[in-house]
């Protein structure tokens, strides 16, 4: 089994309901975010490109890309990030994390992976999320998690399920029926970085 | 080598009564009290969270990590300068040796000491060698750096063994050519931490590793110049001038060696243009340029104080010698630094204070000057660890046998 994402970026409207979604289920704390989406072109967020008339906005949500060769794995020195055989999702023990980010530098996906830079602290003062979701510590580093308290009960990651637009697709690589195979047959697509070697679970349709 | 050291100890006698005493006293009694207010400042970083410092998400090494390789680089020239002619069998600085080890031997704690502080978690650090990863570089380093501290003392151990006519000179050779491998060794891996990984077109280039070897030599060598240099000076050891300008001769080519290897370097990212010529740009005319403009003339003034005779003079060579340590250190800080001043996805989004240093200026604005800055707390723990460094120098001066032999076989 090898699970990817595809995102269809014609119909992502950037409403950030995903990451917004991630960081209620996974519990973030304040000021981290697993799922950041992207705004392709402009200065800064929303902002579109090109000059007016002449002017186009779309988002590219970036989230870690579950690599098939992860840079980030093999750079760890105690193994607290590491490639779950069963499913291909790239997870990260926080009870192992050392702190030396020597992960953050290895990774070429730009801001993917976040420290807790300071004791965690939450916008609200109790718990959400979902159940099984380990503790966020000081001083460690975490991600996406590819919502692995969720695949643990056969549910599907909360971006996915969160998605108005329906712009998400998760499912099984290795199932050339399953919908996200189908998908990618069939749409033209594109990926981060592909020169980088890393070959990412996550497909951009385009 | 037996002419080498005879030459030293005459010269050495006259000056003997001078050194120690009650200056020494006081600047041991400095450095330990520095230390110990690093210590303080370390505990603060750790309970109050590295929030404190200049890192975040997108820049996630800053001072700590430059210094790590500035100081690894530091501790290879001592081993190597006192290793290679023992290792050949050249008539070398005999009179030197041991200071250099020690001087090796420090600086590789003051490394050691510098990944420590960048930790996250130290308490976790025995994981290391539980739970050891032996895909990572960073493991490999920590392995190479325990073997190159211990094989330090053994070699200094052994020196002093030789003296003392209860071991062969054979075995001295053997040990030091064991040594310089793993001197080499040190400075390669360290390289590797940042070279093997794809992430920083920067960083990700074969060359990283010899590179690091040269500017290890160049700063090492400067190192024990002005530390024996200053030794002389205070009456510890005695040196022959002509031993002096060797070791200036090559400083000097030690140096060249590695501004050659930066311009193939910078040829070889910009010449045919695409993502190298970011690289490129950044260092000379970007963010980073003052630094690199710095370290190129830095080492450039030195280089010519070495190699005109006129000026190569005790002060001269102090001089260049600084000159070239400094010019060291900016390279390290551009090579850090320049590593994350270029993020791969170079697209905006929600921007929060761990993502980035400068994050209330907008992503764009992030990345106006150098994406890192130190933060006073930074320079607190660096004081530390580098008063713990000069501690060690010193205490081993006090309490060593390092002064030159009068009969070494």
């Amino acid at each position: 089994m090898h699970y990817g994402f595809a995102i269809d970026t014609k119909r992502c409207i950037g409403c950030h309901t995903c990451a917004v979604g991630c960081r209620m289920e996974n519990h973030l704390p304040k000021g981290i975010w697993w799922n950041r989406i992207l705004t392709k072109g402009g200065e800064d967020m929303d902002t579109p490109e090109g000059i007016f008339p002449d002017v186009t906005m779309s988002y590219v949500p970036v989230a870690c890309q579950h690599c098939e060769n992860p840079a980030c794995v093999k750079a760890c020195p105690v193994g607290a990030t590491y490639k779950d055989p069963e499913t291909g999702a790239v997870r990260q023990d926080y009870d192992k994390c050392i702190g030396c980010r020597m992960c953050v530098a290895a990774c070429p996906y730009t801001g993917v992976r976040s420290f807790n830079w300071a004791e965690p602290e939450y916008t609200i003062d109790f718990e959400c999320g979902g159940q099984n979701v380990p503790a966020h510590q000081k001083h460690t580093v975490e991600k996406c998690t590819m919502c692995w308290h969720r695949l643990a009960k056969d549910e599907e990651p909360m971006c996915i399920r969160m998605c108005p637009e329906r712009a998400r697709y998760w499912g099984d690589l290795d199932d050339p029926n399953s919908e996200i195979s189908k998908v990618i047959r069939e749409r033209e697509y594109m990926q981060l970085l592909p020169e980088k070697g890393t070959k990412p679970s996550v497909y951009y349709l385009v | 080598m037996t002419e080498n050291v005879s030459a030293a100890s005459t010269a050495a006698e006259p000056k003997h009564e001078t050194w120690g005493g009650k200056g020494l006293n006081a600047a041991i009694i400095v450095a330990a009290v520095l230390t110990v207010a690093g210590i303080a400042c370390w505990a603060m970083q750790l309970s109050g969270g590295m929030v404190q410092t200049g890192m975040r998400n997108l820049d996630s090494w800053g001072l700590y990590i430059t210094n790590f390789m500035f100081f690894v680089g530091l501790s290879a020239g001592g081993l190597i300068i006192s290793s290679v002619p023992n290792a050949f069998g050249m008539k070398g600085f005999g009179g030197i040796s041991k200071v250099a080890i020690w001087t090796s031997v420090c600086c590789t704690c003051a490394a050691i000491g510098f990944v420590v502080v960048d930790l996250g978690g130290p308490a976790r650090l025995w994981e290391l060698f539980v739970y050891s990863n032996f895909s990572s570089p960073l493991m490999w380093d920590i392995l190479v750096l325990g073997t190159y501290l211990v094989l330090s003392v053994i070699y200094l151990w052994a020196y002093l063994r030789a003296e003392a006519g209860r071991m062969s000179h054979t075995a001295i050779r053997a040990i030091s050519v064991v040594a310089l491998i793993v001197a080499i060794l040190v400075h390669n891996v360290t390289a590797w931490i940042f070279s093997l990984a794809p992430a920083h077109e920067f960083w990700h280039t074969a060359l990283m590793g010899p590179w690091f070897v040269a500017s290890a030599l160049d700063c090492g060598t400067a190192l024990v110049l002005i530390v024996c240099l200053a030794l002389r000076r205070a009456g510890y050891l005695a040196l022959d001038q002509r031993h002096v300008a060797n070791l200036a001769k090559m400083l000097a080519v030690f140096v060249l060696v590695d501004l050659y290897f930066y311009a193939c370097d910078l040829l070889t990212s910009g010449y045919f243009g695409g993502e190298g010529t970011e690289v490129v740009a950044m260092l000379t005319s970007g963010a980073l340029s003052p630094v690199f403009w710095t370290q190129v003339a830095l080492m450039a003034v030195s280089v010519a104080i070495l190699v005109v005779p006129k000026l190569r003079t005790t002060p001269g060579v102090v001089v260049a010698s600084v000159l070239a340590i400094l010019g060291v250190f900016c390279k390290r800080l551009q090579i850090l630094v320049g590593g994350f001043q270029i993020p791969n996805l170079d697209m905006p989004g929600v921007t929060t204070q761990y993502a980035i240093t400068n994050w209330q200026a907008g992503f764009t604005g992030a990345y106006q000057g150098m994406v890192y800055a130190p933060q006073p707390i930074e320079f607190g723990v660096t004081l530390g660890v580098l008063a713990m460094c000069i501690l060690f120098l010193l205490l081993g001066l006090k309490y060593l046998p390092l002064k030159p032999a009068e009969n070494v076989d």
